[in-house]
């Protein structure tokens, strides 16, 4: 589970102090699928960081499985955003000197992982990439390379994927096949999952709906509920 | 681990391209290292193996008068005791040699070495064109003549070829001989004699500069005691001994610090690269932000990472060790065929190849090097922040207590690295920190000149101003690529206008009235009849002086600060005393003189005065009132001193004397005569002037300012190039660094030019800003090298050499323009796929 207790995040902008979030105090139970939605510049993507870990609050605190994820250190943090959290962004961010199979390999082998072929292998099949596991991104048009950052997101197979406007660099039909692949996976694996976007449209395909301005909470449709079980149809990773 | 190895793999994979120049520079270093520390290793090989061939007998025994029979008695018992079964004796001297033939009228000044049947007592005379030599072929007046005196005299096997009084026939020509090591200065070139017709030659008359050697044969285990005896019993009478060992442990030492020395130079390739490497890291971290970013982001730690990329370096830096080496094993590989043409030098005797030490430890330095200036920049991985994904931020730096204990842990390493190389903590210090000056110094020029061409920012031509804008963009490889050239320009420059500033200094010495010709030997009876050759118009030669000189030794002070006691004290305690000197004596001081304590005599007297040299006498601590004890030939004198004086050594040809006698009492001592003279100017009338000279007065020598400048120019050439050489490495280090930064720095600029291209700008703008960019790099470069070049000439001028300092603009302006063209080629040329690309698949890629 997903739990923020006051979270604020508050950044200099010149030099005047500018908040980005207001106090925030929210929970995202197992097994979610959440939009986050509002206008640009409403804090959405601040808040997916701070649930990250990229980021850390100026104020409050972040659990992840009730360990509170802001008293951790940097190596720490990468740990846990190792074992229990994929993301997908919005600019793909992929590793331009690897190849698509490489980086999707990448989290497992840091991770320690001994199956690290096979499981990449299936990865990028479930994403449909098979044929271009050796294409380097620039080879990778979006939508292909926005499938690997997804395949690579699911890599440690996480309970929970934080997806920032992942179709936003993507034309529609792009946009709508990674759609289609988080809910599958949502409905697949009982991954939590929680979306960024600011397309009304995407955002009706997620289970709740989390609706930002200014950096406050507008609507939030999140309703506590029991989680559905995570799927196991994956191997798990043995560390 | 399996991360880190893999990764480290796929990052080499993907980088080596545009790292690949920097690690050549690491290679050119560690070449340099292992090249120059093998052929030393193997020269000093064939030189300790062959020590006693090159000193030709186990012990020698010298001196540079006859030998005395107490002495020789002396020796006879020590060289018995010894157990010495083998002896013979030379006797060497400088001389005129001159064609037999009268119409051939040229003479030159040549070392002659009179020797026994049995000399040599080890190695041989190797003669050329495969004939073999015995003593028989000097018997009755047979000569063996190297062959630049052939050439010089005209001459050929079986020519005659007069000595002195005496006619010899040249019946082989050396190919080389015992007793002459690589390098070492003569007067000129060799001639062998038997030691039975030196006496016919009449060379040995009174005061004649020859030295009468010993050569013996001991037990290996009785030299050393044998040498002890020697030197202690014969001190007195002014003989000198030397082992094969002394010669062994003299060349040893030689070598060791030649050894250390040279692979400095090696070792500043090696730091350059090394400071390549560091602002390419800097650059690559820069570029590898966001992929550092996302390893973070999906759960790697910033060690995890830090290893990453220092096990590439140890890749890129190992590969490049092992490129260097190989590289000095080819330039090994080719001495022996460089040094065919010159196949008597006992160089040709060593084994040429890449010794495991050197090999070793040019591979370790380049690995070192590498990682010890990648491991700073690389200590800012920590700080790349995972949210920097998210969002464009600068994190807030704070104080990296980290980064700066790896600063001085580096900086501490280096000395140590440099401290190895050089053998002593001293140096590697000295050198560190000269270095690190002057970076800092060239830093600092850079920072200088970029702020001074910064208002051409603001030039009305286009490429101009984005030119200069560009030499401070982020990222810039400004002050690497200033210190690298800069650094390169600075030796070439440097080392060019001192030579030109030494040839000048001499060329003016040469041809001003002052004297070019040096007489020696003339004996007191000839002095009447060469004044009056010497002033004959007809032979040509201008204003002369005849002065009488004695020669001498110290054998006691007795001072206000200084009291010394026999020969032995003078030798130990006296400073610069221990040795022989020339003296003369007059009653007035030369125009390059002046008394700076006490009074100059301006008469004769019977009381002995002596004038010393400044110098001198600071340096022994003399003082006016003080006595001398001088032997002089035999003769105690003890004079008075009564004043000192400055000499101007620079314009010494007239009056370069540390001690000058009152006229009285030694005008009836046994004397010669020296002469300094201006000789003719045609070279043709300055050969016979000699030749008539030496026919009326043989045993009279004459040293010819052309030659010997002739000889410095040819030695300097040498030094020069060696030096050039070293710059020219240097500078190819710098243009490598150059075109490694345009590549790595390249996708800002494509990225640039796609966006001036789609405002409007043609190839031809983007080329010329692409050719003002470098070219005023190039520029900046090259002023900071000849800046540097300036102080460097006048600190070595003013106080190295003591001589005027000049400033040669040519070689200057030339080294600036130079450098410019260069730099604006390389540059443009590694840019050439900025002007090429098309705008609309760059601006995608962004």
């Amino acid at each position: 589970m997903i739990e923020l207790r006051d979270v604020s995040k508050t950044v200099t902008s010149g030099s005047e102090p500018l908040t980005i979030l207001h106090p925030l105090t929210l929970q995202i139970p197992h097994g979610q699928f959440v939009a986050i939605v509002g206008p640009s510049g409403s804090g959405k993507s601040t808040l997916l960081g701070l649930i990250a870990g990229l980021d850390a609050p100026s104020s409050g605190s972040v659990l992840i499985d009730t360990v509170d994820i802001t008293k951790l250190d940097e190596d720490r943090l990468a740990k846990l955003r190792g074992e229990k959290i994929g993301f997908v962004f919005q600019f793909f961010h992929l590793i331009p000197s690897l190849t698509a199979y490489e980086n999707v390999a990448v989290p497992m082998e840091i991770a320690g992982v001994t199956d690290v072929r096979s499981r990449t292998e299936r990865l990028l099949e479930e994403v449909g990439l098979t044929g271009r596991s050796h294409h380097y991104p620039s080879q990778l048009s979006g939508g292909e390379q926005q499938r690997v950052a997804l395949a690579r997101a699911l890599a440690n197979n996480p309970p929970i994927v934080l997806a920032d406007e992942p179709t936003g660099n993507l034309d529609s039909a792009n946009g709508r096949h990674i759609m289609e692949l988080l809910r599958s996976i949502h409905a697949a694996r009982g991954t939590t999952i929680v979306l960024v976007t600011h397309d009304a449209e995407l955002a009706a395909m997620a289970d709740a709906r989390l609706v930002l301005r200014d950096g406050r909470v507008t609507e939030n449709t999140l309703i506590h509920r029991e989680p559905r079980s995570h799927d196991e149809r994956l191997p798990q990773p043995t560390p | 681990m399996m991360f880190v190895l893999r990764m480290a793999v796929r990052e080499t994979r993907a980088s080596w391209r545009r790292l690949l120049f920097f690690f050549v520079c690491i290679a050119v270093g560690v070449a340099a290292i292992v090249a120059l520390r093998s052929v030393i290793q193997s020269v000093r090989g064939v030189v300790n193996s062959e020590a006693r061939a090159l000193v030709g007998a186990d012990v020698v025994i010298s001196t540079t008068r006859d030998w005395p029979d107490e002495a020789r008695q002396k020796i006879e018992r020590h060289l018995a005791t010894a157990g010495a079964f083998a002896r013979t004796e030379t006797t060497e001297t400088p001389t005129m040699v001159r064609p037999a033939d009268p119409a051939t009228r040229i003479a030159k000044v040549a070392e002659l070495r009179a020797v026994q049947a049995m000399y040599p007592l080890y190695g041989t005379i190797l003669l050329q064109g495969g004939q073999t030599y015995s003593h028989s072929l000097l018997e009755q007046h047979g000569a063996l003549v190297r062959p630049e005196l052939l050439s010089a005299l005209q001459l050929k096997v079986g020519d005659q070829i007069a000595v002195g009084q005496t006619m010899f026939t040249i019946r082989g020509v050396i190919a080389r001989e015992p007793g002459g090591g690589p390098g070492g200065f003569s007067l000129g070139p060799r001639i062998y004699i038997d030691y039975a017709d030196l006496a016919s030659t009449g060379l040995l008359s009174f005061g004649s500069r020859a030295q009468r050697l010993m050569f013996v044969r001991v037990p290996d285990s009785r030299v050393a005691d044998l040498m002890t005896a020697l030197r202690r019993d014969l001190r007195q009478d002014f003989i000198n001994s030397r082992s094969y060992r002394s010669r062994e442990d003299q060349v040893g030492r030689d070598f060791d610090r030649a050894e250390d020395y040279l692979s400095l130079v090696g070792l500043v390739i090696v730091i350059l690269g090394g400071i390549a490497v560091s602002s390419v890291t800097r650059v690559f971290i820069l570029q590898k932000i966001r992929s550092i970013a996302v390893l973070k982001c999906i759960g790697a730690r910033s060690a995890q990472i830090i290893t990453v990329y220092i096990l590439q370096v140890l890749v890129l830096g190992l590969a490049g060790s092992l490129l260097g080496v190989a590289i000095a094993r080819a330039a090994v590989a080719a001495i022996p065929l460089a040094l065919a043409s010159s196949s008597t030098s006992i160089l040709t005797e060593a084994h040429y190849g890449v010794t495991w030490s050197a090999a070793a430890q040019g591979i370790a330095i380049g690995v070192l090097v590498s990682l010890l200036f990648s491991v700073v920049p690389l200590l800012q991985v920590r700080f790349i922040k995972p949210s920097l994904l998210l969002r464009d931020e600068t994190a807030r730096r704070r104080r990296d207590w980290l980064g700066m204990v790896a600063l001085v842990v580096v900086s501490l390493a280096l000395v140590a690295v440099t401290a190895w190389q050089a053998s002593s903590l001293n140096v590697g210090i000295v050198v560190c920190a000269g270095f690190a000056g002057l970076a800092f110094v060239l830093q600092l020029a850079g920072r200088g000149l970029v702020a001074a061409v910064a208002p051409l920012a603001n030039a009305k031509s286009f490429p101009l101003r984005h030119a200069v804008l560009h030499l401070s963009r982020p990222g810039n490889q400004t002050r690497v690529i200033l210190l690298a050239v800069g650094l390169g320009a600075f030796f070439i420059v440097g080392i060019r206008s001192l030579q030109a500033s030494l040839l000048e200094e001499f060329s003016i010495q040469s041809s001003d009235a002052s004297p070019d010709m040096f007489l020696l030997d003339i004996q007191r009876g000839q002095a009447g009849a060469v004044r009056a050759f010497l002033g004959d118009p007809s032979h040509g030669s201008g204003p002369f002086q005849l002065i009488p000189v004695l020669r001498a030794r110290v054998v006691g002070v007795s001072g206000r600060e200084q009291n010394l006691n026999g020969a032995d004290q003078v030798r130990e305690k006296g400073v610069s005393l221990g040795r022989e000197f020339t003296l003369t004596y007059r009653d007035h001081l030369e125009p390059n003189e002046k008394v700076i304590e006490g009074a100059f005599w301006n008469s004769p007297s019977t009381e002995p005065e002596v004038s010393v040299e400044r110098q001198i006498a600071e340096r022994a601590r003399l003082h006016v009132g003080d006595t001398m004890q001088f032997d002089i030939l035999g003769r105690t004198i003890e004079p008075r001193i009564t004043s000192i004086r400055n000499v101007e050594w620079r314009e010494s040809r007239n009056g370069g004397f540390v001690f000058v006698f009152r006229p009285g009492p030694l005008d009836q001592a046994p004397q010669t005569y020296v002469s300094p003279l201006k000789g003719p100017t045609d070279p043709v009338a300055r050969g016979q002037f000699q030749h008539d000279l030496v026919e009326r007065f043989p045993n009279v020598s004459v040293i010819d300012f052309h030659d010997v400048v002739e000889r410095i120019r040819d030695v300097m050439s040498k030094v020069t190039l060696a030096i050039t050489v070293v710059g020219g490495l240097v500078l190819f280090s710098g243009a490598l660094i150059l075109i490694g930064a345009v590549a790595m720095t390249k996708f800002q600029r494509v990225y640039e030019a796609a966006v001036f291209k789609t405002l409007g700008a043609n190839t031809r703008a983007i080329a010329r800003m692409l050719f003002f960019e470098y070219g005023v790099l190039g520029s900046l470069a090259g002023v900071i090298g000849s800046l540097g070049a300036v102080v460097l000439t006048w600190a070595v001028s003013r106080y190295a050499l003591e001589i005027p300092w000049r400033i040669f603009v040519t070689e200057h302006v030339a080294g600036v323009i130079l450098t410019a063209i260069l730099v604006a080629a390389i540059g443009v040329f590694s840019s050439l796929d900025v002007l090429r690309n098309k705008p609309l698949a760059t601006l995608r890629a962004e």
